[in-house]
């Protein structure tokens, strides 16, 4: 597996509204390439907005958002960019029911210009390195949460991602089973040298990642003013 | 792509199945009705052709051929045209046999080619006795009747002189009287229902029959198949039959579609909108869904097409016309049938598929 750079990840100035309800304000960030970063705030405060911004889902109602200097949004196959770029790990594992693990990781590779013999060779790649090629064929219904879940994380990372976007990827998850996904995510993370933005509502995250980043009200949170900030 | 339509197909197999079903009915009876339909013209072909002529003259402007009524004189003008080689009249008798309503009789002079050109497989020809019939081998075979036997036609009793094949469904399923005798049965002395032509060496149907017409004002001549369907109201209210159905099918079934897909990217607005965020264009996940619609859509076509070529057969059954018009089922009635499914299902495909591309990823996730 080759070990691409991480993504550099800016936010200009970015506002976002759903209806009346106003999810980012005057927004602006900057993530250094093959940096991890925890996302932290309370329920509603706009993080899962932030990330589907980031990666290309959402467009800003105002601001820029730029991968290595460039909006998603505006190239001519932004699916195709994200696809090339960006690795999502939701909080539900969101595995296709009726497909087999291995299935579900190949999923992600449709339309890369893959031959069938060759999207599997990398799902089963993927499901070896999450610990799981003895469960490939297994239907989601026959897999724990646990392993779920990392069949999601191999789903995210069959691209060879140079952002990898974590939201709250151990919400669902008992305390035992979230260490072991994070420490999955983590070792990956440094193998491939991704950059990774996490939200989490664990403080103890903090530890694992370069740095936190809170959101309250859609707004960023000066270092000063995260203490006061719980889920 | 394909395995995962199928494998969606199969979360719901009876949703499904019901689906298909409802554009299997469709299908079949289009295709059983298409099958009708050129048995009908097989009939037709038959019918333009009696005992190997090469044209038929009816009465004008009848709502079916077989109630035109012409004057026995136009047997004797026929001969006179120069394009004619022979000529006989026949006289059609339809629900003369008991019992079995399609079975045609006709009457014919003896001497005519149309009954010369009856193979005999059992007894001889009558020998001038009124009393004497000849019966097709499909009529002796259903009735279980030989030469020497009795066949009753319109409360008279025929003793069977012979059993005769000519190759013709409903000849073979019909019965030959002298037409005197025929004639006197129906009470229209010197009426007959029509005059059967073989052409002199060198001329055209194409010329004869404008001809002939113009000669014998009042008659319509037909020469090929689908002239004689159209000179038919009931082939012409099956033509148009067909044609409603087909719209009907295109309407209900598109409907069916669409709502069987639309409940179905409701309940997997995540699954979707998860194939957003993992790098499928809009155009990509749409035709996953116009994909599931045509497969379904093809799944109720097979199912209609096999039940389409039973159907037909039970349909001449049902109207008890199985002895002059056999279903008969052409690759292009199949193909007709398959088309409409593709249709109905590309039809009932769009407005889901559009619907899709226009999801909002984030929006479709939060649903799950």
């Amino acid at each position: 597996m080759s070990e691409p750079a991480g993504a550099k990840v800016e936010l200009a100035g970015v506002d976002k509204r759903f209806g009346r309800i106003s999810a980012l304000q005057e927004l602006s960030l900057r993530v250094e390439r093959g940096e991890a970063v925890a996302i932290t705030g309370r329920s509603g405060s706009g993080k899962s907005t932030l990330l589907a911004l980031i990666g290309g889902l959402e467009q800003p109602d105002r601001g820029e958002v730029l991968i290595d200097g460039r909006p998603l949004w505006s190239l001519p196959h932004p699916a195709r960019a994200r696809r090339e770029v960006v690795g999502f790990v939701f909080q539900r594992h969101l595995l296709l029911p009726a497909l087999s693990a291995r299935a579900n990781v190949e999923v992600a590779l449709i339309g890369a210009g893959m031959r069938r013999a060759e999207r599997r060779r990398r799902a089963l790649e993927l499901l070896e390195a999450v610990g799981l090629s003895d469960r490939a064929e297994h239907l989601p219904s026959e897999l724990s949460g646990g392993e779920s879940q990392r069949v999601a994380v191999a789903r995210a990372l069959v691209n060879e991602p140079r952002l990898l976007l974590a939201d709250e990827p151990t919400g669902a998850l008992d305390s035992l089973t979230s260490e072991r996904v994070l420490d999955l995510l983590f070792r990956l993370r440094e193998e491939l040298g991704m950059t990774m933005l996490i939200v989490s509502y664990d403080p103890a995250l903090g530890r694992r990642t370069d740095r936190t980043l809170t959101l309250a009200d859609g707004r960023l949170l000066a270092a000063s003013e995260t203490a006061a900030v719980g889920p | 792509m394909l395995a995962i339509i199928a494998t969606n197909l199969m979360r719901r197999p009876a949703r499904t199945l019901f689906t298909a079903s409802g554009i299997a009915l469709g299908v079949a009876t289009i295709v059983a009705l298409l099958a009708f339909t050129q048995g009908l013209e097989n009939t037709a072909a038959g019918f333009v052709h009696l005992g190997g002529s090469d044209l038929g003259v009816f009465q004008a402007n009848v709502s079916d051929p077989t109630a035109s009524e012409l004057p026995i004189s136009t047997v004797a003008r026929l001969r006179a045209q120069p394009q004619v080689s022979s000529a006989t009249p026949l006289l059609l008798l339809v629900e003369g046999i008991p019992h079995d309503a399609s079975a045609i009789v006709f009457g014919a002079e003896r001497n005519g080619f149309f009954a010369r050109s009856l193979v005999l497989t059992e007894g001889t020809r009558p020998g001038g006795v009124a009393g004497e019939a000849l019966i097709g081998e499909r009529l002796a075979a259903e009735r279980h009747v030989h030469a020497g036997g009795v066949i009753p036609v319109d409360g008279h009793s025929f003793r069977i002189a012979g059993v005769y094949h000519s190759g013709i469904l409903f000849e073979d399923s019909g019965a030959v009287l002298a037409l005197p005798v025929a004639q006197m049965l129906v009470g229209r002395p010197g009426e007959v229902t029509d005059v059967v032509v073989q052409l002199a060496p060198g001329s055209r149907a194409s010329t004869a029959a404008p001809a002939i017409e113009r000669a014998l004002p009042g008659t319509q001549v037909i020469t090929d198949p689908q002239q004689a369907l159209r000179a038919g109201a009931d082939s012409t209210l099956i033509s148009k039959a067909v044609l409603v159905i087909v719209v009907i099918a295109l309407i209900v079934g598109g409907i069916s579609v669409t709502n069987t897909m639309a409940m179905s990217i409701m309940e997997r607005q995540g699954e979707l909108g998860l194939l957003s965020t993992v790098g499928w264009s809009p155009l990509r996940v749409a035709s996953l869904v116009l994909g599931e619609g045509v497969a379904v859509s093809m799944l109720g076509a097979a199912m209609g097409l096999l039940v389409g070529v039973i159907g037909g057969g039970l349909l001449v059954h049902a109207l008890g016309v199985n002895s002059y018009v056999s279903p008969s089922v052409t690759a292009w009635g199949l193909g007709q049938g398959l088309l409409i499914g593709v249709a109905i299902g590309v039809l009932g495909g769009i407005y889901p598929a559009w619907r899709v591309t226009r999801m909002r990823p984030l929006k479709a996730l939060s649903t799950v």
